[in-house]
């Protein structure tokens, strides 16, 4: 049965920034994406760095979307490794080197002044 | 099935815990003002000077030179990817499982370009003898790479013979990037003398830079992922076949050579290059009594940055292809920024035995480490 886990106070985690939480056994990367929340294991898929400790910023485009230009996009929303700086696109879950990576993503539910987490 | 499951729970089972981990490469961050301790009048007021600079990663002005040039984008780690003590590198290395650990520089991975070579002579002595006194001895798990300054081999040897003895150090560290002559020429023979005389391996360890010698002449690329891919590799492919062609593991065949930070993948291609030239052009090159590749799979090659194919059972293949296993050393690169977690080198589908020669006892055997 999924259960729900109050990881925050939304005052705790102001717009664009994040924090890692602990559930259980389980680190977690809770992001506040413009009003938007996101949670993320705080575990990278290539080498088991702690992803959630790394940087949000954009990053560079290149593509159908920037009409085939280079382009800085996504801002806001990419979180480097700090191990070996690949780049996950928070809101998809997606790693922008290898399309097959994807992280896990944690519902989210924001009930009042509390960040929960559903696991 | 009931075999599979028995072997599975054999006590062939390592886990990275329980095994001797050996790391041949990671890097300490130099200290200029603590070296200025250790160098000879006017170097000491120089050291001092660069203390003040404001450093970037691999990139202190005055101390390492590399032409960079990259365009600022924001993001990227934003790991620390300096280690400033002997006691930091030791909780990191605890955090990576690793029991013993080769150190190397920072900044003096440049140290070949440095331009006078009275200052080279300097950074090196003051570098070698402050390294002893506040990593080394400081903590016993960590082992000393002896850096030598190419431009001046004689000086070099003079500081060979002055630390050989030294339990601390465990081999001589030949700078590659930017170094000029190739480290066959005949002007290093006293470091080849000298390391053998002392019973120090030789090891070769570069660094991304673009300079104007062959093969750091990497202006042609406009992005540092052409650049770094290519920076390493090919150093050390330019001073194996210089090594090769000159004879240095004839002359000196008690001289244990080590090659670092350039993975494992081109190594194969290399043996097999070598050995045909030789068919034909044998003559130019007589010492040798062996095809090339005889020689060079009695070298010894520090894994980092290990390959990550799609298939990891490839790296298994690539390793069979030049008796890897016997000779190829677990290293990290810790703390820099494409380190290799020893997890990813320790799962790879190697037999049990050939995993741990791999993660220490080539190491041991080559740096001669008591487990
Ligand atoms: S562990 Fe995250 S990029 Fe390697």
């Amino acid at each position: 049965m999924p259960r729900e886990y109050v990881v925050a106070r939304t005052s705790e985690i102001p717009e664009g920034s994040h924090r890692i939480v602990r559930v259980g056994r389980r680190e977690i990367g809770v992001f506040n994406m413009g009003g938007v929340w996101h949670a993320i294991p705080n575990l990278c898929p290539h080498q088991r760095g702690p992803l959630c400790e790394g940087a949000i910023s954009g990053t560079l485009g290149y593509g159908p979307d920037t009409d085939w230009k280079l382009d800085w996009v996504h801002e806001g929303e990419i979180v480097t490794c700090p191990w070996h700086a690949l780049e996950w696109h928070v809101p998809s879950g997606r790693c922008l080197a290898f399309p097959d990576m994807r992280l896990r993503k944690f519902p989210t539910r924001v009930d009042g002044a509390e960040v929960r987490v559903i696991l | 099935m009931a075999p599979i499951v028995q072997e599975q729970q054999s006590p062939e089972q390592d886990t990275l815990e329980s095994l001797f981990v050996v790391d041949a490469d990671v890097h300490i961050h130099e200290d200029p003002a603590g070296m200025a301790d250790y160098a000879p009048s006017p170097w000491d007021v120089a050291l001092r000077e660069i203390a003040k600079v404001p450093e970037r990663y691999l990139d202190l002005p005055g101390m390492s030179p590399r032409a960079e040039y990259r365009v600022p984008w924001p993001g990227g780690s934003n790991r620390k990817q300096t280690v400033d003590s002997a006691s930091e590198m030791r909780s990191g290395l605890n955090d990576l499982n690793v029991d013993r650990a080769v150190l190397f520089p920072d900044h003096l991975l440049a140290l070949a370009m440095v331009r006078d070579p009275r200052f080279a002579v300097a950074l090196a002595q003051s570098y070698n003898a402050w390294l002893r006194d506040h990593w080394l001895l400081a903590e016993p798990t960590l082992k000393g790479s002896l850096v030598i300054a190419p431009q001046d081999p004689v000086a070099s040897a003079e500081d060979i013979r002055r630390h050989a003895g030294e339990p601390e150090f465990v081999c001589v560290y030949l700078p590659a990037s930017g170094v000029r002559p190739l480290y066959g020429h005949h002007v290093y023979e006293p470091v080849y003398e000298a390391a053998a005389e002392a019973g120090l391996p030789v090891v070769m360890h570069s660094v991304e830079a673009v300079y104007p010698t062959f093969p750091f002449q990497l202006e042609v690329f406009q992005t540092s992922l052409a650049q770094h891919a290519v920076a390493h590799p090919f150093s050390m492919m330019a001073n194996m076949i210089s090594l090769l062609e000159t004879g240095v593991p004839v002359r000196y065949p008690d001289l244990g050579i080590g090659i670092m930070e350039a993975g494992i993948s081109w190594v194969p291609f290399m043996l097999n290059r070598l050995d045909k030239e030789y068919t034909e052009r044998r003559r130019e090159v007589p010492f040798l009594q062996e095809r090339p590749s005889h020689y060079i799979k009695r070298w010894y090659f520090g894994t980092q940055p290990i390959e990550e194919p799609e298939n990891r059972g490839d790296i298994v293949k690539l390793f069979e292809l030049f008796d890897g296993a016997e000779r190829s050393m677990f290293a990290s690169d810790w703390p820099h920024h494409d380190f290799d977690h020893p997890q990813y080198v320790f799962g790879l589908p190697f037999s049990p035995s050939d995993r741990r020669a791999i993660m220490g006892g080539n190491a041991a055997r080559f740096f001669r480490l008591e487990a």
